[in-house]
């Protein structure tokens, strides 16, 4: 679980990062943890966790185990255990995940949908082009 | 049976001292061999390929970054590789400038190199193949204008900087992590505002219309490049202080 500490010292060890000065277009799979602070374009998936960062924008699916943005995201994503959702984050697209926090400043417009432990999505709110409430 | 390929700059009369302590040093430890002297040789290739086939179980390059290179070019795509593979080992001794690929390997002076030799403790490492070129450190490039294409994803780079694609690391002070044994290149990117990206890949193209491929910091290659990696393909006798596990 992240902690507003720890955020980013959990991916030190990052298999890869894309830095502010790179485009990326294209299906990016990989199998470690992955650091956006780019842009990207396609599809973002892997098997372990996803930073992104607030000067990223990334224009793509997003899916993995756990997921931090802080960034720009068009597009859907899907946080099969735990999705952060920093105060400078901008989601345009349906948003799935198991646990969630959202911080005070974040837009969200689209869908968030929690995946129950058995596998079952439930529509929990919808949201379009408002800014969340700080989370208590 | 030692094999000692001397490179033709050892020529010169600055680096008397360091190979006549060196010899005395080797000679000290048992370590003599046959010397090979580049400088009077037109046919290197052969020359390194005739002391493998007569049996050499060490091939040591005594010069800098350019006579390993020399040495593994002349192996690896020759009919005498698999030889090499079974029965002999590539050790270094660093002398003058431009020995980050021995640095890599934990040989720092001429002394330590000699007692490495002794110890004989040996790695067997991936080597970097851009085109039909190898490569044992890294390749570098101008980042402004280049692209990578990877797994169906192409990468580009706006800002002047650098890429280094690094098989086995050669700067102390990297705090990347490299392993020459994981059959992976490292793509490392830095920009001029230090902006630094990082992602392993096992094979890529990479592109850049205005910028060469710099290898090993002493080859030239035009791009686009296919960039790869050969797994295992070289024993070397390494030191204890080698930058990888």
């Amino acid at each position: 679980m992240f902690s507003k500490e720890n955020r980013l010292e959990k991916f030190k060890d990052a298999e890869t990062i894309i830095g502010a000065s790179i485009k990326v277009k294209g299906n990016f799979q990989g199998q470690g943890d992955i650091i956006i602070e780019g842009s990207l374009e396609g599809s973002l998936k892997t098997e372990a966790n996803i930073f992104i960062g607030d000067r990223a924008k990334v224009v793509a699916s997003v899916e993995s185990k756990d997921v931090v943005i802080n960034g720009e995201v068009r597009g859907n994503i899907k946080a099969k255990n735990y999705l952060s959702i920093g105060g400078t984050a901008k989601i345009y697209g349906d948003v799935q995940y198991a646990e969630i926090s959202i911080e005070k400043g974040a837009t969200i417009n689209g869908q968030l949908l929690m995946i129950s432990d058995d596998g079952k999505k439930h529509e929990k709110n919808k949201f379009e082009n408002r800014e969340e409430e700080p989370a208590k | 049976m030692h094999v000692y390929i001397y490179d033709d700059y050892l020529n010169k009369s600055k680096f008397n001292k360091a190979i006549n302590r060196m010899e005395i040093r080797l000679t000290d430890l048992g370590l003599n061999g046959k010397i090979i002297r580049l400088g009077g040789i037109k046919n290197i290739k052969g020359a390194i390929q005739n002391e493998i086939r007569l049996g050499a179980q060490t091939v040591i390059a005594v010069g800098n970054n350019q006579t390993v290179n020399k040495i593994i070019g002349a192996i690896i795509d020759s009919e005498i590789y698999p030889d090499f593979q079974k029965k002999t080992l590539l050790g270094i001794i660093p002398i003058g400038d431009d020995n980050s690929i021995a640095a890599s390997l934990g040989i720092k002076s001429v002394d330590e190199a000699c007692n490495i030799l002794l110890a004989r403790r040996i790695e067997k490492i991936d080597l970097g193949l851009a085109d039909k070129h190898y490569f044992l450190n890294q390749a570098t490039i101008q980042s402004s204008g280049t692209i990578l294409e990877i797994n169906g994803c192409t990468l580009e780079m706006t800002e002047r900087g650098e890429v280094k694609i690094i098989n086995l690391l050669s700067d102390l002070k990297e705090t990347i992590k490299s392993n020459p044994h994981d059959g992976k290149l490292e793509i490392l990117i830095r920009t001029k505002n230090r902006d630094e990206s990082y992602l392993t890949s096992s094979g890529f193209k990479l592109s850049n219309p205005e910028e060469k491929l710099l290898i090993d910091g002493i080859a030239t290659v035009n791009t686009p490049v296919e960039l790869g990696v050969m797994k295992d393909k070289v024993s070397v006798i390494v030191g204890r202080d080698r930058l990888f596990e």
